[in-house]
């Protein structure tokens, strides 16, 4: 089998082949191992409170300043009769994932292991139709790790 | 007294039979599109259309409410009718083929006694207003892909004539029922290979499918003829074009694939018959698919002289060799055997002379060699 009859029998293979087109918004790609998306806030499940501190650590290691941390007393340590060994704590957080390039230097700075880059793909699809909705609060940032849908191997 | 389909008055009749034959081939050329995009991306590794309706299947649809809804526009200088009347003259003679198609045996919009020249002739008029939209557009690139169309379309009906004109000595027939009717036990295509070989190269030429395309190439005339055209104008060129692929196929079933008579007989029914001519017409249209997605365009000058250099010798051969076997009026199982012998070897001459034609290396025009002379 030689020349045109050879060119029809390679398309015809490549016809019976499967396609190799995923359909994007439906069907995500496998998320590579360390993979990392827009950093967020871990969760401390056990006595149900953020790890962060509001230490400022992060903040003044962001090099593109797009978060602003603000620090407040912890109303359960256990100094007011709460069960949380943390005496300062989170008050307000706001990350503008409009200006953070994934640097990863605030997971690298942060003392406490309270913050991580999103490993999944929600993490990587933040279109919006408005600057202003990129900024996330700390319920926002929270939210991925409290519903538990970040990878384990997240704050390795 | 012609029969009428409902027993109604002749003009009613033809009424009827008129938005029939419209709206069946509206929605067929709808599918046809639709499916072309999809079994091509099937042949690219790709999904295709999947978006609108399920599996893509209202893209159709949308695209032609898109065209419809698009602005007509007309060049300011364009030859107002010659440009406003080109597309119906692409669109009507297309439709004009469908008259004499027969879909199952008995069950076309007229039997004509000459059907198989009809079709071949009213396919061939369109290249009339390939032309007038070529010269009407005002368009250099609209004119060159015209003249290319005029060109092929020349070249490439003379084989086609030719190798209909074999096989319709072989069935003794020009009606086309008739030549459906003889196939009831094997089809034409065993005993003439070769026409049926000629009628799907040249099917693809008239109708400047890929790898004939070179008249309507985007990357060549960016779509030849039908560069100013758009919206609904542009959307009836489509219509033509794939209605005539349609019917061309419906008409390569009937000749050579038996119609609806092979392989089940004419007892079976219409519906059986009809779903018989419909699946066979699909096959070629599948084959003409699968050419699109294998092959490369050919170049003008190469086009040119594989029709006149193998096609048209081939087909008048075939006719040569088949009144010298059919004179004799052999006992009819040596005659069909002796047919199909040389037919196949047909086949097999023409098969190896396009094959070294595409394997040696064609010397480049005088001029260009000379310029890349002047430039080492």
């Amino acid at each position: 089998m030689k020349g045109i009859l050879r060119s029809m029998a390679t398309t015809l293979s490549t016809f019976a082949r499967k396609p190799v087109t995923r359909e994007y918004p439906e069907t995500h790609r496998e998320l590579p191992e360390r993979d990392r998306a827009f950093p967020v806030l871990l969760w401390d499940a056990e006595v149900t409170e953020p790890f962060c501190t509001g230490c400022h650590a992060c903040e003044r290691a962001c090099p593109v300043e797009c978060m602003t941390v603000l620090m407040k007393d912890n109303p359960a340590h256990k100094s007011v009769g709460g069960e949380s060994s943390r005496r300062k704590i989170i008050d307000k957080f706001w990350i503008d994932y409009g200006r953070c390039m994934r640097c990863n230097i605030c997971v690298e700075v942060c003392n406490f292991g309270a913050i991580s880059m999103n490993n999944t793909w929600s993490g990587h699809e933040q279109s919006a139709y408005d600057r202003a909705e990129l900024v996330q609060d700390l319920p926002m940032l929270l939210a991925a790790s409290r519903s538990g849908e970040l990878k384990p191997w997240v704050n390795e | 007294m012609i029969e009428t389909l409902f027993g109604l008055p002749v003009g009613f009749d033809a009424a009827i039979r008129l938005l029939i034959v419209v709206g069946v081939m509206t929605v067929v050329v709808m599918a046809l599109i639709y499916l072309e995009r999809k079994v091509l991306a099937r042949f690219q590794q790709r999904l295709g259309p999947t978006r609108t309706g399920p599996m893509g299947l209202l893209q159709s649809v949308a695209d032609a409410l898109k065209l419809i809804a698009k602005e007509d526009v007309r060049p300011k200088n364009a030859d107002a009718w010659v440009f406003e009347l080109a597309p119906f003259l692409v669109f009507v003679p297309t439709f004009l083929g469908f008259v004499a198609v027969p879909f199952a045996i008995a069950w076309n919009v007229r039997e004509l006694e000459l059907g198989l020249l009809y079709v071949l002739a009213v396919s061939s008029v369109n290249i009339v207003g390939w032309v007038m939209a070529g010269w009407g557009s005002d368009n250099r690139y609209a004119i060159l892909g015209a003249l290319r169309a005029v060109a092929q379309s020349i070249s490439y009906e003379l084989p086609l004539v030719l190798a209909m004109i074999s096989v319709a000595m072989v069935a003794n027939s020009l009606n086309l029922v008739e030549i459906v009717r003889g196939q009831a036990s094997v089809p034409n295509i065993v005993w003439q290979p070769l026409p049926a070989l000629l009628f799907f190269i040249c099917l693809l030429a008239e109708m400047n499918r890929p790898p004939f395309d070179a008249p309507v190439g985007e990357s060549e005339v960016v779509g030849g003829p039908y560069v100013e055209y758009s919206g609904i104008r542009w959307s009836m060129f489509f219509l033509g074009e794939y209605a005539s692929m349609f019917i061309m196929s419906l008409l390569g079933a009937a000749v050579f694939l038996g119609g609806g008579a092979w392989p089940l007989g004419e007892e079976l029914g219409v519906p059986w018959q009809i779903a018989l001519t419909v699946v066979k017409a699909g096959a070629i249209i599948f084959l003409m698919f699968w050419t699109r997605a294998s092959f490369p365009r050919l170049r003008v000058d190469q086009m040119m002289s594989f029709s006149w250099k193998i096609l048209l010798p081939a087909s008048i051969a075939q006719i040569l060799v088949n009144g010298a076997i059919l004179v004799y009026q052999l006992p009819s199982g040596l005659e069909h055997t002796l047919l199909a012998v040389f037919s196949a070897a047909g086949v097999v001459s023409v098969y190896s002379a396009i094959n070294r034609s595409v394997a040696t290396p064609r010397p480049r025009p005088l001029v260009l060699a000379q310029r890349s002379e002047a430039v080492r």
